[in-house]
């Protein structure tokens, strides 16, 4: 697996040597290993050109940018390379063939549901009382199975998440009240730390998307709109719980993450600089961390879990083996 | 060679060199450090610390004895299974270069 660099100070992003150099106006200078990194995050204000657009076309780099607030505003997202006439055939008639496609949206939110229950499986076992919470969503689980349309499936999904976030007043050892997931925009600490979590995870599911031959583009449980990579959400959504929730568990409880973290002023709309750094820390250390695989027979990184999830949805589409979504096991 | 930039096992890779500098000598430390540098993290002023793949190591090599001249210039390579077989200590001035955070 290649690297991926996090930029915080505002700069120039060049091309220089066939390396790419990142300079800031106080004159320090980094250099972002081209041959060997795969994605960019950006969050500093950067100036570039052309010249570095094309060099990381060139090098199959991702570059994912985020705005002065810390919200996703895109990715640089290199010419597809890896392309595959034939499985894209495959994926828009899997995404026609409405039981196909409920069949494969339904086992994308069978994982997904089942790792937001091993989540509180976790917490209960330690201490915090989510036992109701649990059997509520253990029944949710079983109704997905009679769900015959994406808008059932969706609705079930709803009411899955709206229990499981109804815990996690009592997960949370800090004291913040979190009532429901706001978005738009989201409205308290938690919120917040949600939304830039999950942006984290559907870029990265987005580049390992893309070192695959499927069309990001295409999916099927989000309705695939214009404008939007949305195979990515649904992808991130299995990948939630383990990846973004935990984390933002873990950071809350070991008060790693306190309201100090974010400008009190704008509502905890707004992380500041240490803030998403501290996040992106955790962030990368958890993608690292590897797993033994039982039927590859090897370690494999969390991140690599989620390309793996990518080759499985590849093998449905082409007929060669049932989607069988990624369910923690350990 | 390019498609293969996401795969193979992965080593922790140290290496360090000694170019000679007579006539082509600059010109030399010149080219080796550019491609060092786009492979590897600069650490000290010879020095270069990094994660490769296998494929990687052997891209950065073919590269590299385009212009080592056998008789004058030593590199070397040190090479560990992982990073968490090596302990690094610092004496000194601590500065961790290959952090990825900038």
């Amino acid at each position: 697996m290649g690297e991926t660099f996090y930029i915080f100070q505002d700069g120039q992003l060049k091309r220089k040597d066939n390396n790419i150099v990142m300079s800031t106006l106080s004159g320090q200078k980094k250099n972002l290993k081209s041959e060997v990194t795969d994605e960019i995050y950006i969050f500093g204000e950067i100036e570039t050109n052309s010249k570095l657009l094309n060099f990381l076309s060139q090098q199959k780099t991702t570059m994912h940018i985020f705005n002065y607030y810390g919200f996703y505003s895109g990715s640089f997202y290199p010419r597809e390379s890896n392309v595959s006439g034939h499985l894209l055939v495959n994926q828009v008639k899997k995404y026609d063939n409405t039981e196909e496609r409920v069949r494969i949206a339904k086992e994308m939110l069978k994982s997904a549901a089942h790792n937001i229950y091993r989540n509180l499986r976790y917490y209960n076992g330690r201490g915090t009382d989510v036992e109701s919470a649990m059997k509520d969503i253990q029944r949710l689980i079983k109704r997905l199975d009679y769900c015959a349309s994406i808008h059932e499936l969706m609705g079930t999904e709803g009411n899955i998440r709206k229990i499981y976030y109804s815990t996690w007043n009592a997960i949370v050892k800090q004291d913040i009240r979190f009532e429901k997931r706001k978005k738009r925009p989201p409205d308290n600490l938690i919120n917040s730390l949600l939304s830039f979590v999950n942006s984290l995870i559907y870029t990265t599911v987005l580049s390992e998307i893309y070192k695959t031959q499927l069309n990001p583009t295409i999916s099927y449980l989000h309705e695939p709109g214009t404008k939007r990579f949305s195979l990515s959400l649904d992808i991130a959504e299995i990948f939630k719980p383990l990846i973004g929730e935990r984390m933002i568990f873990s950071l809350l409880n070991k008060n790693q993450i306190t309201e100090q973290d974010f400008e009190k002023e704008s509502n905890y709309l707004y992380l500041k600089e240490a803030g998403k750094k501290k996040i992106l820390i955790e962030y990368d250390q958890r993608l690292k961390r590897t797993l033994f695989h039982k039927g590859l027979g090897r370690e494999v990184s969390y991140r690599y879990l989620i390309r793996l999830e990518c080759y499985k949805l590849i093998k449905d589409i082409i007929d060669e083996k049932q989607y069988d979504g990624f369910k923690i096991w350990w | 060679m390019m498609d293969l930039k996401f795969g193979g096992e992965h080593m922790y890779i140290i290496l360090m060199y000694d170019i000679m500098m007579d006539k082509t000598g600059a010109k030399v430390q010149r080219n080796t450090f550019k491609i060092c540098k786009r492979y590897l993290t600069h650490i000290q002023n010879s020095v270069f610390e990094g994660n490769l793949t296998e494929l990687n190591l052997m891209k950065l090599k073919k590269e590299l004895s385009e212009y080592i001249r056998k008789e004058q210039d030593s590199f070397i390579i040190f090479n560990s299974r992982d990073e968490k077989w090596l302990t690094k200590e610092f004496l000194g001035k601590e500065d961790d270069k290959t952090s990825n955070f900038f």
